[in-house]
């Protein structure tokens, strides 16, 4: 037992798991990390460097990895360059409620998510953390945006965002580095967006580097070198993940202990303390069983992953789950709403081009339900996109051939422009997770079964996300604007939040404003878990600053003898 | 073996066999061994290696795809490598159906493409694809499965970047707004 004890133990590694690593062992802790899938290090990664002709397949996602992948694939993500970081389906089962898609997108790995996510990096507002309180929705935030902002200086500081300072009440400015360049479209579309409309249009603030970090703690990252090959890995640690910047600077305090391939499925818990003790593990290797000890749990293990353990952690004082005497454990399940795409043609511009592959978009940040407007639905949603000047693709649709066409294919297409939207699902009891004990994985472990569905207020912000798509390209001027499929099901923005939502009050929510259990102090949950409503905004950023504070919390609480 | 596995392994090979080496392996080498297995090397093609045309079938199409993409000034679908690519994807990335609507539009297409002269083939498949656009098939007709797998093919191949393309594997920098004048020629934005 001896050696399996620790002061901290984390589970987890994505964006969430690599922050507290961080801040605990920075603070002293001797701490035990631990990931259910394999270790990766940074700089492990197999196709950063990969040229286009090495990739097999024109990078055209395969049958077998269809076949392996069947929810996986229902994002666009997963090609031959990288389908490597996103699981395989069949070996990691989940159920899905009849009539009721969910999309669970995931990475077993070191640094889960954080390697192939989309670096969008916003605050949440003072008007996110109000909306729930003022229009009797959910339950109201225990925390104030005013509470969180120095944790959000901090994160972003240590992270390194780009990004304009554009003060805006909706989307409040934070520690920026210097923001990336619109394109010359880009500048024309903001121009007369705010000119016919009164709309924002700023360019993205992403987690990549345009300029040296302010701080001397990651002498591993350079600045972005626009190749837009994130999602395989930075070899340059240019964008903030897990690998590149927060576990190098636990593994450079001497006090972590990171173990891979580690299945935690339960935490343990001492009646007579009132506390956890520890965690159960499964080797996913071995299968061998190990039990880990600590005075401090951060279950990190993303929202889904810890309400399930959650859930399969019953006990004579949680026969319902882990801190579940709200019965609110697994509900209140979210994700962003998307809505079919909207693009358009741009006439003109033919003499200017860009060179280098930006890394980022722009964002329209949110401008519905502000101040006294009211739509017949409650909250909003910002949009993503960018203009591009249209590549060989084009000619799929033509009839040019031989020494024409390759001269044809010289000359950079005409300019095209999207809209893809991000709104605001409402939390609701009903959309929930439960674990399925009728159904085992290759473990033997019960896997979780899933029913969610969107609502009315979801299916009148979709149908106003589209018509205001459209609107605002036709009143640019855009032509041939075509609206995409929707392909959209609960997940596939792999935003997923909720699980463990936290309220001031016990009987309603699970998790207090530290993030810690109400029922049992010494566990924090600091993953989407916690997310009392998600805003419109993605939301790592925010996973960041809140597991930072409780890591902090968590610390002092220790030192009071509190935990 | 998966594609994924595929690669880690040629990685694994590599930097075993750098270490065999005592870290003294040649550049050229190192990628003689991680290329090893791409869809593109010359030798691919070969009857033996087919996955799902007959060498007869492959013919036909590397006829068709060199019409779409001529050898010019530079390389053409041909020296890029691409019929066997095209059985490759065929093979990985088209369920069964399409690929017996690929194979059964090869054998009707044949036919008539054969029985023209030599001079006038380009022409025909001009024509038919003009006819194919035309009538908006779904799912879309056999030639401009061919004409997309080409253009794939091609684009994504090393010489049809490389002659066609300003490759720039790492720019460093992104600027938004370049007049076309200061650039060379099609730069690589995908």
């Amino acid at each position: 037992m001896e050696t399996n004890s620790f002061d901290a133990i984390v589970v987890g590694t994505g964006i969430s798991g690599g922050w507290a690593a961080k801040e605990l062992t920075e603070k002293g802790l001797k701490t035990l990390v631990l990931e259910r899938g394999r270790m990766v290090r940074h700089g492990e990664y197999p196709t950063a460097t990969t040229d286009p002709w090495d990739i097999p397949f024109g990078n055209r996602v395969t049958q077998e990895t269809k076949q392996r992948k069947p929810v996986q694939t229902r994002s666009q993500y997963p090609t031959p360059s990288n389908t490597h970081w996103f699981v395989d389906d069949l070996d990691n089962p989940y159920t899905e409620v009849d009539g009721s898609r969910f999309d669970w997108i995931r990475g077993n790995h070191v640094g889960g998510r954080s390697i192939m996510w989309a670096r969008q990096s916003y605050r949440f507002s003072p008007l996110d953390f109000e909306s729930n309180a003022k229009e009797g929705i959910g339950i109201p935030w225990p925390v104030s945006y005013d509470e969180i902002a120095p944790w959000y200086d901090h994160v972003e500081t240590f992270a390194g965002i780009s990004g304009a300072s554009d003060g805006l009440a909706q989307l409040p400015d934070g520690k920026f580095l210097p923001p990336m360049e619109l394109n010359c479209v880009e500048i024309e579309f903001q121009r007369k967006l705010t000119e016919k409309m009164g709309r924002k249009l700023i360019i993205g603030r992403v987690a990549n580097l345009t300029a040296p970090l302010t701080h001397d703690q990651s002498p591993q990252r350079a600045p972005c070198q626009y190749r837009n090959l994130c999602i395989r890995g930075c070899p340059y640690g240019a964008y903030f993940s897990s690998l590149s910047s927060t576990l190098p600077s636990a593994e450079r305090t001497g006090n972590m202990t990171l173990l891979a391939n580690k299945i935690v499925y339960e935490l343990i818990y001492d009646n007579d303390k009132g506390k956890a003790t520890g965690v159960r593990v499964l080797d996913a290797e071995t299968g061998a069983q190990t039990d880990y000890f600590a005075k401090v749990v951060f279950l990190c293990a993303s929202t889904l992953g810890s309400a399930y353990i959650m859930m399969n952690s019953v006990s004579a004082r949680f026969p319902n789950g882990f801190g579940n005497d709200s019965g609110e454990l697994g509900h209140n399940l979210v994700d962003h709403l998307k809505a079919a795409g909207v693009s358009a043609t741009v006439e003109g511009h033919e003499d200017v081009a860009y060179t280098g592959r930006r890394a980022n978009g722009y964002y329209i940040p949110r401008y519905r339900n502000l101040g006294k407007e009211k739509r017949d639905y409650l909250r909003g949603f910002g949009y993503q996109g960018r203009a591009s000047r249209s590549g060989v693709g084009r000619f799929n649709n033509s009839s040019m051939i031989g020494a024409e066409l390759k001269q044809a294919v010289q000359e950079p297409g005409p300019w095209v422009l999207n809209l893809s939207s991000f709104g605001e699902i409402l939390p609701n009891h009903l959309n929930h997770a439960t674990i399925d004990r009728s159904r085992k994985d290759k473990y033997g472990l019960p896997v979780l079964k899933i029913d969610t569905k969107l609502r009315e207020n979801e299916l009148a912000m979709q149908r106003e996300m589209v018509a205001d798509g459209v609107e605002m390209l036709e009143a640019a001027g855009y032509k041939n604007i075509h609206v995409g499929e929707n392909n959209y099901g609960m997940g596939l923005s792999i935003h997923e939040a909720g699980a463990a939502r936290m309220g001031k009050d016990p009987k309603t929510s699970v998790l207090n404003k530290f993030n810690q259990v109400h029922a049992c102090k010494n566990v924090y949950v600091t993953d989407g878990s916690f997310l009392a409503s998600s805003a419109c905004q993605n939301p790592s950023l925010t996973y960041m600053a809140f597991t930072a504070r409780a890591a902090h919390h968590a610390v002092e609480e220790l030192k009071k003898g509190n935990l | 073996m998966s594609q994924d596995a595929e690669l880690m392994r040629r990685r694994e090979l590599l930097k075993r066999a750098a270490w065999l080496l005592g870290g003294a392996i040649s550049a050229p080498a190192a990628l003689a061994i991680l290329q090893g297995c791409s869809a593109k090397e010359p030798v691919a093609g070969a009857a033996s290696t087919l996955k799902v045309l007959s060498a007869a079938q492959l013919d036909v199409v590397a006829e068709i795809a060199e019409i779409i993409i001529p050898r010019t000034e530079t390389s053409g679908a041909r020296d890029a490598g691409v019929p066997a690519f095209i059985d490759e994807v065929l093979a990985a990335v088209y369920v069964k159906a399409d690929q017996d609507r690929f194979t059964s539009g090869l054998a009707a297409f044949e036919k008539p493409f054969r029985e023209r002269e030599v001079a006038d083939r380009s022409a025909f498949v001009k024509q038919s694809l003009e006819s194919a656009l035309e009538a908006k098939e779904s799912p879309r007709a056999f030639i401009l499965m061919l004409r997309e797998l080409t253009l794939l093919g091609y684009f994504s191949s090393k010489v049809g970047i490389l002659d066609n393309m300003e490759y720039v594997p790492v720019p460093t920098a992104f600027q938004g707004c370049v007049p076309l004048s200061q650039m060379k020629k099609h730069v690589y934005w995908e």
